[in-house]
């Protein structure tokens, strides 16, 4: 997993970070993006948040007008992303879909 | 056969349930309990919801003695709830059908009472009383839709319950309401309370305050009655506007049956002044106990067996959760019930 530091955008003057999270397949990778991925942001927190995967590889780029409510949501999705990771362990691996 | 299991997290309680139509195979649930004056906070719900909630699931799937493959649907609460608690319930929910490769299907907590009621106590078309920690609603249906008769304009009937029991100090284990209802089987005196009904609603932060900064507080330190005669109190009066809303509401609908649903409705207490004034109108009153009132995972099994039957499914996309109240419509029963 990688994640650099949360950075100023010299451009918008907003705090941007990012994550980058490989998993075993791109499969699963795909799992963990669409279980993720329903629960929106607050409207007016002044915080977006964008992911998406390529191969295996889920991305998570945030964007906040502020530290403290970047904070919260990269730490909410945290517990959001090892509850995922928990379940795939237990329940996993996928099933495969004779579609 | 239709197997569905379903998973229930929107306030301090954790349950899985899977149901086999119509039969109950398994319904494991863990509750959150806070310290003597502490309610419980989102954060630290859904902080225990996501330490037992694989937990619990291994334990609903041995007792049904099913393995994934064996499921049809696997069913959530979206929504009322508190957020945190919900989105970490919908979280495993979403990603189990997705590794069981089997449909997802959001459903509303209220409905999921409602249903269960009706399970368990085969009443047909009953007037609903829904109390809970988070909800007071008299609930009736006509043309497919649940629809709502009476509620509570500020604070549900269980909030006052358990915010009556912080101010003076009751365990919240096993519940702060069954730990009043336990106490005030020893009240003898009655202390007169705010009684606040309005048309068809309720409301009950009046009674609160009361009894927080007026002088039932004052009562009670200076020894003029006790905490048990509080209880008895307390009890009394929430009940006796629930009941007087309810009574109302099937003098309206010309029902001829009650059905008690959510937490508050274990209550022994409510039941039976309920029941006196169901064998007055020549009325039957249908109650549940705590396995099926409080919140739990079969109730939301329960109400997804009947929309999954009925052809519903919720797309992940469509998967959010949400705080506020969802759309009461039905589509699994009768348009119209003589």
């Amino acid at each position: 997993m990688a994640a650099p530091e949360a950075e100023v955008n010299t451009h918008t003057g907003k705090l941007e970070f990012s994550l980058d999270v490989p998993f075993p397949s791109a499969e699963e990778a795909i799992i963990a993006l669409r279980s993720l991925s329903p629960d929106r942001e607050p409207r007016r927190g002044g915080i977006s948040k964008q992911l998406s995967v390529s191969g295996n590889t889920l991305y998570v780029r945030w964007s906040a007008d502020e530290a403290r409510t970047l904070r919260v949501s990269v730490s909410s999705f945290m517990d959001h992303l090892s509850l995922v990771l928990e379940t795939m362990e237990a329940f996993g691996p996928a099933v495969k879909l004779h579609t | 056969m239709t197997v569905v299991i379903g998973f229930e997290g929107s306030a301090n309680k954790i349950g899985i349930g899977i149901i086999r139509d119509g039969e109950v195979l398994s319904n494991p649930r863990r509750t959150y309990i806070t310290p003597p004056g502490q309610g419980f906070m989102p954060s630290d719900t859904a902080r225990h919801h996501r330490a037992v909630i694989l937990t619990v699931l291994k334990e609903a799937l041995d007792q049904a003695g099913l393995k994934p493959a064996d499921i049809d649907c696997v069913a959530y609460t979206k929504g009322p709830g508190m957020g945190a608690p919900l989105v970490t319930v919908a979280l495993v929910a979403r990603t189990v059908a997705q590794l069981w490769g089997k449909p997802l299907l959001g459903v509303n907590h209220c409905v999921g009472h409602i249903e269960m009621g009706r399970l368990i106590t085969k009443a047909n078309n009953p007037t609903v009383l829904y109390v809970s920690g988070g909800n007071t609603q008299v609930i009736a249906y006509s043309e497919r839709r649940y629809r709502i008769f009476g509620e509570t304009i500020d604070i549900a009937v269980g909030n006052c319950l358990d915010r009556f029991a912080r101010v003076i100090k009751i365990s919240n284990d096993p519940s702060p309401g069954y730990n009043i209802e336990q106490m005030a089987k020893k009240g003898s005196q009655y202390v007169e309370l705010p009684y606040t009904v309005k048309g068809m609603d309720v409301s009950f932060s009046g009674i609160l305050s009361y009894i927080e900064v007026s002088s039932a507080h004052k009562m009670l330190s200076s020894g003029q009655c006790t905490a048990e005669d509080l209880c008895f109190s307390l009890q009394e009066t929430l009940f006796s506007m629930l009941v007087e809303i309810t009574e109302r509401a099937m003098a309206h609908c010309g029902s001829q049956e009650v059905l008690i649903v959510g937490g508050v409705g274990c209550n022994l207490r409510l039941q039976e002044m309920m029941d006196v004034m169901c064998k007055e109108r020549g009325a039957k009153l249908f109650a549940t106990d705590e396995r099926f009132c409080i919140d739990n995972g079969a109730m939301i099994a329960q109400a997804g067996w009947e929309m999954f039957r009925s052809g519903h499914v919720t797309e992940l996309k469509d998967s959010w959760i949400t705080q506020r109240s969802l759309c009461l419509f039905t589509t699994w029963r009768t348009p119209w019930v003589i």
